[in-house]
């Protein structure tokens, strides 16, 4: 978490190229949140982005981190920078508490208070006394709380979780969700989730991230992502009966519909209508509305509709309406 | 596991000090120094076995000290007597220690780390190439002059002890000086070499069997060239251990007298010196490619 005046992430016209290959193309963006969702599909330029931040990787144009210069001040960013991968990054033979604590020491703590935040990151993870058992011997679920834990030991403001649910059974799943969502508020930190599973997003990010063949595609809320279009233009209707009738009456007033079942419709409202033109309708045709609900976009949908890929048949998209909201 | 209710020991922002960007690679070093001391085979079964060879040595030295070494002689004609022979002689016990120990943790070092994903560990933390070569470098060369200087200053102190007199004691002093610097050699051969090995593949075992295969075949096949003639001695160089003995009795002023090969010395340090920097090289060009593909997968 930062100070008002400075953004988590500050990047100005970022550009990083692999022989002819445009990784990010002048990327500009300053992004602010608690939990911000990294979405891109492969090849998007997501690892490359992660790797100029942390100053890895020389590149073109300016990249802030906590105040701090990516190009310059690489090591004090990766001190205050906690790192998830995605991948199983363990040094064979060592115990989740002996990994953490040597995680911890790495990053400049001392060794006493190492071990401390090492127990007390691990017991976080909800590791508890499986904690002293070799990692090697673990299962996936416990490797990837094994992971957050190392990331968190240092005590960082911003934490970058790579796909952190990948390979986790629902409940294990849940469970770390859980465990994300509440550390900007338990450990003071910001997070970046890089993830391709987007119900994740939608159930724990505040602000998200699309990027695509290198370029940033949208910045802002998670809200603003799914009512991008303005305003909330999609309704779904419940009637007592003759669904039919009560969509041809809002066809002919210019919106566009499709009858779920005999007793309920998708609306698309012509611009600058509102939810009083199907009341009108109902009143006209004297049908009666059981129930009349917003039809949101899924993340999903907005993410696909952002990248440019969004289709007819795609969930929760205006061909979908019965998609996932 | 956790149900689903989190656990909390209470959490306080660290605003201590922290350790300083350059001294991480000393954090490296420690823990490789204690990954090889865990289990009794790694390392401290060939520390056991270097403390028996030191104190063996010393007491053939001790019961045989005016004895004629007739396998050495000094290029000046004269006799060398066991007390002051058996020091360079004994390096063919402590390469043969310093080889086990350089197979089993040294041989390995990159290639494991390389293959359980800890470049991504390590590289996602304020650890740059250099501490990660440096820490490494330390630790393995710490372990291995436990046993490459350790033995050969332990029993030069020795020698010193067995003089008749205080004008011997001063003669002999240089003894102490060179059992170091051939320690110091054969903790390069041993901790080195080996780590270059281990950074030219991804598979640990793959590394261990290249090392092997590397200082037993082509060393025997280096060694036996050197025996064919007066020119061909050179070669001999390639067999790192010979390598060392020759520098060893070349510092010691002694020749074999019977049957074996002398290197030259220049050919010896050479190729010490050339395996060192090589090796190093390969491990340094490993590490840096592993830190810009490591952290957030491959681009």
């Amino acid at each position: 978490m930062t100070d008002g005046a400075t953004a988590l992430i500050e990047l100005d016209r970022l550009a990083k190229h692999y022989g002819p290959i445009v990784a990010l193309a002048e990327v500009t963006t300053r992004v602010e949140g608690n939990v911000i969702g990294l979405l891109g599909p492969n090849g998007a330029g997501k690892s490359t982005l992660l790797k100029c931040l942390l100053g890895l990787l020389p590149y073109r144009g300016r990249a802030r981190v906590l105040g701090l210069d990516a190009a310059t001040q690489g090591a004090e960013i990766r001190d205050r920078v906690g790192y998830m991968p995605e991948q199983e990054a363990f040094l064979s033979g060592m115990s989740a508490v002996e990994q953490c604590t040597y995680a911890a020491e790495l990053s400049g703590l001392p060794r006493t208070e190492a071990m401390q935040r090492a127990h007390a990151a691990l017991y976080y993870a909800g590791l508890e006394e499986k904690r002293y058992q070799p990692i090697d011997g673990y299962s996936t679920g416990m490797k990837q709380r094994v992971k957050l834990a190392q990331a968190l030991v240092h005590d960082p403001a911003l934490l970058f979780l790579d796909e952190p649910t990948n390979g986790l059974d629902p409940r294990s799943r849940d469970e770390m969700l859980e465990l994300i969502v509440e550390l900007p508020v338990r450990r003071n930190c910001a997070i970046v989730l890089s993830t391709h599973l987007l119900p994740d997003v939608e159930r724990v990010c505040d602000h998200a991230v699309i990027m695509h063949r290198g370029q940033l595609r949208f910045d802002g809320t998670i809200d603003e992502l799914r009512g991008a279009r303005g305003r909330d233009s999609e309704l779904v209707v419940e009637v007592k009966a003759e669904a039919g009738r009560l969509a041809d009456a809002l066809t002919a007033a210019g919106a566009t519909c499709r009858v779920t079942s005999p007793l309920a419709l998708w609306v698309n409202l012509p611009p600058h209508a509102t939810s009083r033109m199907v009341f009108e309708a109902a009143r006209d045709t004297g049908l009666q509305i059981r129930a009349l609900g917003v039809q949101r976009e899924s993340v999903e949908a907005a993410f696909l509709r952002v990248i440019g890929e969004a289709s007819p048949g795609s969930p929760g998209s205006p061909g979908l309406p019965g998609g996932p909201s | 596991m956790s149900t689903g209710q989190i656990h909390d020991l209470g959490y306080k922002r660290y605003v201590g000090s922290r350790r300083s960007v350059d001294t991480r690679w000393m954090v490296i070093m420690r823990h490789q120094l204690s990954t090889a001391w865990k289990g009794w085979w790694r390392f401290k079964a060939a520390l056991i076995a270097a403390l028996i060879a030191t104190f063996a040595t010393g007491t053939v030295m001790y019961f045989l000290r005016n004895e004629l070494f007739r396998m050495l002689g000094a290029i000046s004609g004269e006799i060398v007597r066991f007390s002051d022979g058996l020091l360079p002689f004994s390096l063919i016990w402590y390469c043969k220690i310093g080889f086990l120990v350089s197979l089993l943790v040294c041989s390995t070092v990159v290639a494991g780390d390389v293959q359980s994903g800890a470049f991504t560990f390590y590289f996602a933390r304020s650890v740059r190439p250099r501490d990660y070569v440096l820490g490494k470098l330390a630790g393995l060369g710490i372990l291995l002059s436990a046993i490459m200087v350790a033995g050969p200053v332990l029993l030069a102190g020795f020698r010193l002890g067995l003089a008749d007199n205080l004008d011997q004691v001063v003669a002999l002093l240089p003894t102490l000086p060179k059992a170091l610097a051939i320690g110091a050699l054969g903790t390069v051969i041993y901790a080195v070499v080996p780590l270059g090995f281990s950074a030219l593949v991804s598979n640990p075992r793959y590394a261990m069997a290249l090392w092997a295969a590397y200082d037993i075949v082509i060393g025997g096949i280096a060694e036996g060239i050197g025996h064919v003639g007066t020119s061909a001695k050179a070669v001999a160089a390639f067999d790192l251990p010979s390598a060392l003995q020759a520098v060893a009795y070349d510092l010691f002023g002694m020749r074999i007298a019977r049957g074996g090969i002398t290197i030259p010395t220049w050919a010896a340090v050479t190729s010490i010196a050339v395996h060192a920097v090589l090796a190093i090289a390969v491990v340094i060009w490993r590490v840096r490619r592993a830190q810009q593909t490591g952290v957030g997968g491959a681009s």
